[in-house]
């Protein structure tokens, strides 16, 4: 069991202000990016009209906020849970605030003022041939907002690490690839929030440099474009980049699952060699995964199909299995007395087990040259983003501000958010199977009922999350609140 | 370092500049783009290098004060660099003998010395973040000179400049890995912190005693 260690860096900066600003902006960004989905499906619904051109403008905003708000997110849980074990540094977390707002707004101007709708995946060479629909500076907008976020990631991960390195020697005594490989014994080992900051730290690193060069040499295209590069290779390092960034919020979001379980089930969260194993696995198989999400690409040589669809299979297993089985383990007949923060982590981990069984689906080849380009996808990816990772972050966000909120708000949150979720990912993946396509902005009548219920789901996810957020901003108020149990 | 070592380190650094500056050498590593580009101006930078561990011991405490967490040294470093990573550089260096001495002056004196001098003042996260900076940049100017439609050096075939381009981005590659075990392999040290090395931790990382270190 741990305690609180809020305290002052020595730039002066309150690190429990500095977690909160974390989470107020996650709060305001996140509902507004909800808003934008839900919108989306009321087009698709048809139950109200907008343009085709700024409905793919607010699927690039959706797409992008959400993949940037959830990565913030993901870092406040582990920054706020690793600290307890390594030194870091509250300028560079607030830095990385900073760095974060600056960058969205570049995001958001390039796409409202701009006209930006190339998707958040903004494959080359789509940016610079917008038809007319945005300019090269809109375009550039939207790049350069995503190096200034990623700048601000960066260093974070680069001072976990740091902080890491100078407490446990390196960063594979940091993950406990000893103990995974049996070299030492387990209670030698790190706790489960350094080695998923390890893990986590390392693979976004990795994404974000390679993210760094594809940006800037589409940056040069849209300026020059007499300079071309390979369609497929940028493509490939877009993927990277994309892919382990999406998945690594999960890997930080997890933390909170390891640090607020056991307080509530009065159990210490048990690290073993199956444990440490999976983190090792994991990091290896995060980073060479992203293939799977080109399986279509009938150009990419073969050995990285097969291995992207094998690696598809088994890569987010490990941490999975052993979070999931902790999980259960921890809670079972320990007397736990629930919160909401409690229950939404461990929503967290049922939404994150059960999103990965249709996503494994969706990365087999053969199911995938039929599902990739339905509703299936954005069904399985929500499932293990909103049920999964937004659902323990909103668990941290309960934590953080369990304080004095008012009672009822949290339950209510709680279960309109979850039925809501359940109504609407089963939507997205009911219209999949029904081979309802992705990012249409004008759907067929057959297949408005799907997004009719969608709707209906989505509304619920809106309200409910509107509560939790209402109520860690009424705990505002408040002192910070220690463990946060309620 | 003693003085008879600082003086061996000087006179190497002083016979490698020669060396690199006469023909047969000089000739052959311009003679290619690969070489010119991930051969030659790597070693002029690190000639400079060698002369801030000559000169470290001499440095003047106002110089030290001035370069304040090492940014405006490695700030010129970086500017020198850049400079001679454009094409039009490496084209007037090898069209201009006196562009191709000055380039034998900048990189060890306005790159290699101040990167030197400046490094070991720099923090960790300063150099970490240099380092993925670097590793990053490398790649990306390996991709443009992949990418370019044209020549962009008058005294090298389109051949060359794409060679360029693949070992830039081999060498970022090799780089990143290479950082990576490092860093993965770490010092052979301590497992845990213990309550003395937490107090040591908060002393290095300048917290206070306001600080309570966290309680694993």
């Amino acid at each position: 069991m741990t305690t609180q260690a809020i305290g002052t860096s020595r730039g002066g900066i309150d690190a429990g202000i500095a977690v909160r600003a974390y989470l107020a902006v996650t709060g305001i960004v996140l509902l507004l990016m909800m808003l934008f989905g839900f919108t989306m499906r009321l087009a698709q619904a048809q139950w109200i009209n907008i343009e085709p051109n700024t409905f793919y403008m607010i699927l690039t905003m959706h797409g992008s906020g959400m993949v940037g708000i959830t990565g913030l997110s993901g870092a406040a849980v582990m920054w706020y849970f690793v600290r307890r074990h390594v030194p870091v540094s509250t300028g560079v977390f607030v830095a990385n605030l900073v760095f974060f707002l600056v960058g969205a707004l570049l995001i958001l101007g390039s796409g409202f003022i701009g006209g930006f709708a190339g998707a958040w995946t903004f494959l080359y060479p789509l940016p610079e041939h917008s038809g007319g629909l945005w300019s090269a500076n809109a375009a550039a907008f939207y790049m350069l907002g995503l190096l200034v976020i990623g700048v601000g990631f960066l260093l974070l991960h680069l001072d976990v690490l740091r902080g890491i390195i100078s407490v446990y020697g390196g960063l594979g005594a940091g993950l406990g690839a000893k103990q995974a490989f049996g070299l030492a014994p387990e209670k030698d080992g790190p706790p489960p929030a350094v080695a998923a900051a390890t893990m986590a730290s390392i693979s976004n690193i990795v994404g974000i440099v390679i993210g760094a060069v594809v940006l800037v040499l589409m940056l040069v295209t849209l300026y020059v474009p007499s300079f071309t590069f390979n369609t497929l290779l940028a493509k490939n390092l877009i993927y990277y980049f994309g892919h382990t960034f999406i998945n690594v919020t999960i890997y930080m979001a997890v933390i909170a699952v390891y640090e607020i379980l056991p307080m509530h089930t009065h159990r210490a969260w048990k690290t073993n060699r199956a444990f440490y194993l999976a983190w090792v696995l994991s990091t290896l198989m995060v980073l060479t995964v992203y293939p799977h999400h080109l399986l279509m690409d009938f150009a990419m040589p073969t050995w990285m199909l097969i291995a992207g669809q094998i690696i598809s299979w088994v890569s987010g297993l490990p941490v999975l299995l052993v979070t999931a089985f902790g999980a259960l383990t921890n809670v079972y007949r320990s007397g736990i007395k629930w919160s909401v923060a409690a229950g939404l982590v461990f929503i967290g981990v049922a939404g994150w087990a059960i999103g990965v069984i249709p996503a494994i689906a969706d990365g087999t080849v053969i199911v995938n040259s039929v599902m990739h380009n339905t509703q299936w996808v954005p069904g399985h990816f929500h499932t293990y983003l909103l049920l999964g990772m937004v659902a323990m972050m909103l668990g941290f966000m309960a934590y953080i501000g369990g304080g004095r909120a008012p009672s009822r708000l949290g339950p209510a949150g709680l279960w309109t958010f979850l039925i809501g979720g359940a109504i609407f990912v089963l939507a997205f993946l009911a219209g999949g199977a029904a081979s309802v396509p992705r990012r249409y902005a004008v759907h067929l009548p057959g297949w408005l009922p799907y997004d009719r219920v969608g709707v209906i789901g989505a509304g619920l996810v809106v309200i409910g999350t509107s509560l939790l957020v209402t109520r860690f901003f009424l705990a505002l108020r408040s002192p910070m609140s220690g463990d946060g149990i309620r | 370092m003693r003085r008879i070592a600082r003086y061996k380190l000087l006179l190497a650094a002083c016979v490698a500049w020669a060396c690199l500056w006469l023909p047969p050498l000089r000739s052959m590593l311009e003679s290619d783009m690969t070489l010119h580009m991930t051969v030659q101006l790597p070693l002029l930078t690190a000639i400079g290098v060698m002369l801030a561990m000559v000169l470290r011991p001499h440095e003047p405490c106002w110089f030290a004060d001035a370069d304040w967490l090492g940014i405006p040294g490695v700030l010129l470093a970086i500017f020198t660099t850049s400079l001679w990573m454009l094409p039009r550089m490496l084209d007037l260096a090898l069209g201009n003998v006196s562009i191709d001495l000055l380039k034998f002056a900048s990189l060890p004196l306005l790159a290699g010395l101040p990167l030197g001098l400046s490094w070991p003042r720099v923090p960790a996260l300063g150099r970490a973040f240099l380092w993925a900076n670097l590793i990053s940049m490398l790649a990306t100017m390996g991709g443009l000179y992949l990418g370019a439609p044209q020549r962009l050096c008058a005294y090298y075939r389109l051949d060359q400049q794409s060679a360029a381009g693949t070992a830039l981005v081999a060498i970022a590659i090799v780089l990143g890995l290479a950082w990576f075990i490092v860093l993965f392999i770490g010092a052979p040290s301590p497992a845990k912190p213990r309550s003395a090395d937490k107090s040591r931790i908060n002393e290095r990382f300048g917290w206070g005693a306001s600080h309570t270190f966290p309680r694993s």
